[in-house]
């Protein structure tokens, strides 16, 4: 009966599922969207990938094999790495795929793993400082971020069930570890996508950025951000004044109906 | 029942059974030597809740926080025009109105709190429910009972819907061995009980209010009925 309510497509993101109190439930022994946990092969291969590999080789399967190699594993583990991938003639390789996607979600667990679920609100950290540590840690990749943004915006079923649910997980994350407000209604999709654009316009500038240590960049995503959520201000007033345009002229109608 | 009969996605396989991650963690805590042994307590968890079960729950808390969205926007509208030709129903009107708000309050915290995404259109619910509520009310204080009447009427039988759903679908083990909802689906349940019993408390009041004698009864109340069901289809899912 239940079955039909898993939802067929995760096209932009906005497909949610309910997020259970953990406190309630045995530990979940992967990091979901990906199959393994921290304990795994794979997340100790890719992670080494990304930290001594990458920044060498660049995004590509070489970095993976010298990881391989370094940790003394045997050279099959490439397959199972990508095996989860559908191979597709847009990317060269099913194992660098995961190294996108995981690049992407290891480091979205990462930024909020330090920040307990019980924290009162005055402790949480606020959304420019999550979003100041999401960028940093890409400073090791830095030299290759034009490469990475580019393969992982190639159009195809990667950009749209990976890049895309990713980049708005994180603005849902860095919302909801922040201290920042959160909002019941409309509101709350003008604020996600206006984080997405604040991270995506930072990160593209990080890419071009030569200034010594990026200081450049993170001068430029404290200042989008905070007029991105000006924007998001502006957007409230308007629906404000929507209903107070609402309210008058219903109001006339009934002056109207009074008079006969 | 619940096991997922189309994968479309690799992830969407469980990598091992359900009960190895119970066995990792009851294990380090000294086997079954807790049973029974009250000296150390040892917390009883759930196994994970599947897909399916999780997606419902996203649901369940995006229409119900729609609907009580529209309920308040309702007898905003039915107050804002009544209240000063009828100020004898204003007392009533406004009883009604503050479980509505209390409603809406609770279901904005528990979205907010298991990180479900609102409806995308409440601009809408929000402007929809007003008209509702004032155009009504603006034909008569009958009509606007009236239209309390149809709300209700489906807004308590999707109440129950859900109840049987959550009653029926969402036995976990526990690592003691045990089966039954987790803590959260209990208190969910209880918060809609609560909530139906509320609104059908709406209901007779409506009838009491001569909801019935309102021209013309069956179009309005038939008509709010359809509306209220395209309103909940439509949130379920945007
Ligand atoms: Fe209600
Ligand atoms: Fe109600």
């Amino acid at each position: 009966m239940l079955k039909n309510f898993v939802p067929k497509r995760t096209a932009f993101g906005l497909t949610r599922f309910y997020h259970p109190n953990p406190k309630e439930y045995v530990p979940q022994l992967t990091l979901p969207p990906l199959l393994y946990g921290k304990d795994s092969k794979q997340y100790k291969i890719l992670s080494h990938s990304l930290d001594v590999s990458v920044p060498e080789f660049g995004f590509n399967e070489r970095a993976i094999v010298n990881s391989i190699n370094l940790l003394g594993y045997p050279s099959s583990i490439l397959s199972v790495i990508g095996s989860s991938n559908t191979p597709s003639f847009l990317h060269s390789s099913t194992a660098l795929m995961e190294l996108l996607k995981f690049n992407l979600v290891a480091k979205r667990y990462q930024l909020s793993e330090d920040i307990p679920l019980d924290t009162p609100v005055e402790e949480l950290p606020s959304l420019e400082d999550l979003l100041i540590k999401r960028l940093k840690m890409d400073v090791p990749i830095g030299p290759h971020l034009s490469q990475l943004i580019a393969q992982l915006s190639i159009p195809g079923p990667f950009l749209t069930d990976t890049s895309l649910p990713e980049l708005h997980r994180l603005a849902d994350d860095m919302i909801y570890f922040s201290s920042e407000k959160d909002h019941p209604d409309f509101a709350w999709y003008a604020k996600r996508m206006g984080v997405s654009t604040a991270y995506m316009s930072s990160k593209l500038f990080m890419a071009q950025d030569r200034s010594p240590g990026y200081v450049d960049t993170f001068e430029f995503a404290k200042d989008k951000l905070k007029r991105i959520m000006k924007l998001g201000d502006y957007y409230n007033n308007a629906e404000e004044y929507a209903w107070y345009v609402l309210m008058n002229s219903i109001n006339m109608a009934k002056s109207k109906a009074a008079r006969g | 029942m619940l096991r997922l009969s189309s994968v479309s996605k690799v992830y969407h396989v469980r990598p091992f059974s359900v009960l190895s991650s119970l066995k990792a963690s009851t294990a380090p805590k000294g086997g079954n030597s807790h049973k029974g042994n009250g000296s150390h307590h040892v917390e009883v968890k759930c196994e994970n809740m599947d897909e399916a079960q999780r997606a419902y729950l996203d649901r369940v808390i995006r229409v119900d926080q729609a609907g009580e969205l529209g309920a308040n926007y309702i007898y905003a509208g039915q107050i804002f025009i009544l209240s000063e030709k009828h100020p004898n129903l204003k007392p009533i009107l406004n009883h009604m109105w503050e479980q509505e708000i209390h409603h809406h309050n609770t279901f904005n915290t528990l979205q907010l709190k298991h990180r479900v995404r609102p409806s995308l259109i409440t601009p809408f619910w929000k402007a929809g429910a007003f008209i509702m509520g004032s155009g009504t009310a603006f034909i008569s204080p009958e009509a606007a009972m009236a239209c309390t009447e149809a709300v209700e009427t489906v807004i308590g039988g999707h109440y129950n819907e859900q109840l049987r759903c959550l009653n029926n679908q969402y036995d976990l083990k526990r690592t003691d061995g045990s089966e039954g909802q987790s803590d959260e689906v209990k208190s969910l349940m209880s918060v809609i009980k609560q909530f139906r019993d509320d609104e059908l408390e709406h209901l007779d009041t409506a009838i009491a209010h001569d909801s019935r004698k309102a021209v013309p009864y069956i179009l309005l109340t038939e008509g709010i009925k359809a509306v209220c069901r395209t309103a909940i289809w439509t949130a379920e899912r945007y």
